[in-house]
């Protein structure tokens, strides 16, 4: 026992935090029905503005402490709040693009300012230490504790006793009755954002001196408290509390039994993931009930664009497309990526604009193809193209068993288990000997033929590949899974009850688009000749689903847009611009889902305004002369 | 078991083949008892009716029938098979459709490929292959399925818009094409009419008759606009607070007492 003793202290130090982080989380989810995937970001953001008032200014940690967690806190919670209404009123695949949107928008700007290295911050509560049966504990470690556990006590009594706290029991049930009872529901969601953002500051600044400051690290680790969420079923606050001590425990009691166990070192860092997507596996149906109204699905605008010009556009980028090898010189890798990309996008765009389902692992498919793809060249000397072809093959029962959490789950929760998995790929799945090894990397050819080899041959293969995933999901688009599949996205339900067995439909789709990304894994893993799981991370995933989201909802014409954006336009940025290029994503995703400018008409305040300056200058004297000449005339 | 209902299912069988029969049907949600001990016939080739005021249990009797629910207690059959313990998607291929009280349309899809979506869904079923290629048959059938609902319901003139911008009383016309498409021989219709002027009722209430007398389908109605119900009904069952109170042809359920105190009130006097 009293070797485990260590180990629980540390845990249930560290699962106290990831409880108060939690229930902050919760806390906004049950009263405005957004679940903010930047809870960690904010955290992140906190922890950050600490250090520069402690370390840098050199301010006494309270006063450092008290302005981030009741000043900076706040003000974010303000922010979140008029966020959150917004969002209220979209489907559920752009809820999670605003607030993944925020995440990186908050990280980017974290990034530009600090970089993105890891800083240690001096553990600013008392080190000394006391001893509990043999084991020496620190005052800090006693300190969290008690200052997580007071808190999430505060917040529950709160929760029972008070006017407000009742108040916002309430607004989760019925947000019109409340107000007809002159209680501002937005004055209640106003609070719980404050309340929920000051939780995570709080708990930023008390993690950061045992993680260390790095912006990433932060915002992904503090995201332990999805598992957390999970156990109290997303709305049980004191149940949240005790998942957060369960994750934390857990975690650091794993550490001690995978010791020395190299092909298990992942797991520790991964128990809240797994948790979470176990959690939301086993879960009864019944008590993952979405918060929040239901959203009509806004009516996708059509291509404005009348079919000889899409035509036209279409075949001038494809010459311009086959033109780029004589065109762009030394660039034409970047060029070679960005064709692969746009299989990425491809596939992403029919899951979520299609299908309207969230893939938050679309990384982790296309880091399996790409493994799987060097295993069958090099070991197993498949020819290149069958391998290329199997590579997305053995991806398809990945995206099969994505597609079980699906059946159950849609929407938030969808999302929130297919992020689980991508860790748990990268953290487990990427380390063990099916995929990249201990070595991490896997060596992957490019096709036998020399030519083809060459940068300007294998620029063409890559595009002939694009060229077939775009027939592909055209033909898909224009069958009848694709009619199914925007049935599908608009309502489930009708599809359902029609005659549909839709959790088919659903697996269907996940089977296709992990094709299409593990072929695309597979083409990225050539271009390089050598690769690992290092660009098929998380935070990947949620990158690339940012990007579509900024390229527009066009099946074709945003996986090209996407792809440039994301792959080749940083190449032709001016020098210093490409580190608020996830800043730039992150805030231009948060806008495109608040429906910003539809919102506020902007098209047609343009148009107006257009309209207006014309009319305008027509009545103008000088328009006007001719005329009156003519008259006299 | 009330003792004001006079009728079992079974005495129904003159009036037409089997459509939908429930059997003392109850559903409870947590302690709360929705619907108890409700039985009801709706035969092939009738409008059947159902009656009662707001929170009587009609929508929970729907859901049950179209298997959105699992029924506490009782049993649910379709064309005489027991359907109680079958899914959603498998009780609508056997034959069986429903729109809802709040429209459930594919918003960002044109009004024809809503409807065609009617009829296709029930093609796609649950076999994967099924739900990737259609046969050339398929289309034919599709094809005639639609321009047939959509001439029926008169929406011809609107197939190219999207569902989304339509009116209400627009959507609730798509929504019953799209139910006319599928090859349902047993349509549930959940509050049709609400949203709709008194125009477009009339319309709705002729189509309604014509497809129970061209096509022989059997339809069970929830209504409130008791002017639509008595007009197309040919039988009607009234629910209070979950119980079965009366049923009857629509003049005897007009004369009842017990209807009238519970429901209709002194106006259906004037009806």
């Amino acid at each position: 026992m009293n070797d485990l003793l260590p180990f629980i202290i540390a845990g249930i130090t560290s699962g106290s935090i990831y409880g108060l982080t939690a229930m902050g989380l919760v806390l906004s989810y049950k009263t405005s029905g957004i679940f903010n995937f930047a809870h960690g970001a904010i955290a992140a953001a906190a922890a950050y503005l600490f250090y520069t008032l402690n370390v840098e200014h050199g301010i006494a940690w309270p006063v450092a402490a008290l302005v981030c967690v009741a000043i900076g806190g706040p003000l974010l919670g303000l922010a979140l709040e008029f966020f959150a209404r917004l969002l209220a009123e979209v489907p559920p695949a752009r809820k999670v693009v605003g607030t993944v949107g925020l995440l990186l928008a908050i990280q980017g700007l974290i990034s530009v300012i600090y970089g993105g290295d890891l800083r240690s911050t001096p553990q600013f509560l008392p080190t000394s230490r006391f001893s509990i049966g043999g084991t020496q504990v620190e005052y800090s470690q006693l300190i969290v504790v008690l200052l997580s556990t007071g808190a999430a006590v505060g917040l529950y009594l709160f929760f029972r006793s008070t006017r407000l706290g009742v108040a916002m029991r309430g607004v989760v049930d019925d947000p019109t009755l409340l107000a007809l009872d002159a209680t501002n529901p937005v004055r209640v969601r106003r609070a719980a954002w404050l309340i929920s953002a000051s939780f995570a500051a709080a708990s930023g600044i008390l993690i950061a001196p045992t993680l260390g400051l790095e912006p990433l690290l932060l915002t992904l680790l503090v995201v332990q408290a999805f598992g957390a969420a999970a156990i109290g079923s997303f709305s049980s606050l004191p149940l949240t509390f005790v998942g957060g001590l369960a994750v934390g425990l857990l975690s650091s009691l794993s550490t001690k039994f995978v010791l020395g166990k190299s092909g298990l070192s992942g797991l520790p860092p991964s128990i809240p993931f797994l948790v979470l997507f176990v959690v939301l596996l086993v879960m009864p149906k019944g008590r993952l009930v979405q918060a929040g109204v239901r959203a009509r699905a806004a009516v996708r605008e059509r291509s404005a664009l009348p079919r000889p010009a899409r035509l036209a556009i279409g075949a001038g980028g494809a010459l311009a497309l086959l033109a780029v090898p004589q065109l762009v010189g030394a660039k034409l890798p970047v060029f070679t990526n960005g064709a692969t990309f746009v299989l990425i996008f491809l596939s992403l765009s029919l899951l979520v604009w299609t299908s309207g389902q969230v893939s938050l692992c679309h990384a982790a498919f296309a880091g399996v193809g790409a493994a799987a793809f060097g295993q069958l060249t090099t070991q197993l000397h498949v020819p290149w193209a069958l391998a290329l072809v199997l590579a997305g093959v053995v991806t398809v029962p990945v995206g099969a068993i994505v597609a079980i959490p699906a059946i159950r789950l849609s929407g938030l929760y969808l999302a929130l288990a297919t992020f689980g998995f991508g860790i748990l790929v990268q953290r487990v799945g990427y380390p063990s000997s099916l995929l990249y090894g201990s070595g991490g990397t896997r060596a992957v050819p490019r096709p036998g033929i020399s030519w083809l080899s060459s940068d300007t041959g294998f620029y063409y293969v890559v595009l002939a590949v694009a060229a077939l995933a775009c027939l592909l999901v055209w033909a898909v688009y224009h069958s009848r899974l694709g009619l199914l599949l925007r049935g599908l996205a608009d309502s489930p339900l009708a599809l359902s009850t029609m005659g549909t067995t839709i959790n088919v439909t659903r697996v269907l789709v996940f089977c296709l688009s992990a094709f299409l990304a593990g072929v695309a894994g597979g083409l990225f893993g050539a271009a390089v000749g050598n690769i690992g799981g290092f660009g098929f991370g998380p935070f990947e995933s949620l990158t690339w689903l940012t990007v579509l989201a900024v390229a527009g909802t066009s099946q074709f014409g945003a996986a090209f847009v996407a792809a440039g954006l994301l792959a080749v336009a940083p190449a032709y940025y001016p020098s210093g611009w490409n580190e608020y290029q996830t800043l730039a994503f992150g805030v231009i995703a948060l806008i495109v889902a608040l429906q910003l400018p539809q919102r506020y008409d902007l098209r047609g305040r343009v148009a107006r305004a257009a309209r207006g300056s014309a009319q305008r200058r027509e009545a103008s004297p000088l328009r006007a002369r001719p005329a009156l000449e003519g008259v006299q005339v | 078991m009330t003792d004001t209902q006079t009728l079992n299912p079974s005495d129904l069988t003159d009036a037409g083949p089997a459509g939908l029969t429930v059997e003392d049907l109850t559903i409870r949600y947590g302690g709360n008892v929705a619907v108890s001990g409700f039985s009801l016939a709706g035969p092939l080739g009738w409008v059947t009716g159902l009656i009662g005021p707001n929170g009587a249990g009609k929508t929970t009797t729907f859901n049950a029938c179209s298997g959105l629910l699992r029924p506490s207690a009782g049993r649910v059959s379709l064309f005489g098979a027991d359907v109680t313990n079958l899914a959603p998607p498998a009780r609508a291929r056997l034959g069986l459709g429903r729109t809802f009280q709040r429209m459930e349309l594919f918003d960002s899809l044109t009004v024809a490929q809503n409807v065609r979506l009617g009829r296709e869904a029930a093609l796609a079923g649950c076999n994967p292959l099924r739900q990737l290629i259609s046969t050339a048959a398929d289309r034919r059938a599709i094809a005639a399925a639609v321009a047939e609902a959509i001439e029926l319901c008169g929406i011809g003139d609107m197939a190219g818009l999207r569902a989304g911008s339509l009116s209400t009383g627009q959507r609730r016309l798509v929504e019953l094409a799209r139910a006319l498409a599928g090859d349902f021989r047993f349509l549930l219709l959940d509050e049709p009419s609400s949203g709709l002027d008194k125009a477009e009722t009339a319309v709705f209430g002729s189509i309604l008759r014509r497809v129970v007398e061209e096509r022989g389908s059997g339809i069970l109605l929830v209504e409130h606009d008791m002017d639509l119900v008595m007009r197309v009904c040919d039988y009607i069952y009234v629910l209070d607070f979950g119980q079965p109170i009366f049923d009857g042809t629509p003049v005897e359920v007009r004369r009842s007492p017990v209807v009238r105190a519970a429901y209709l009130g002194s106006e259906a006097a004037d009806v």
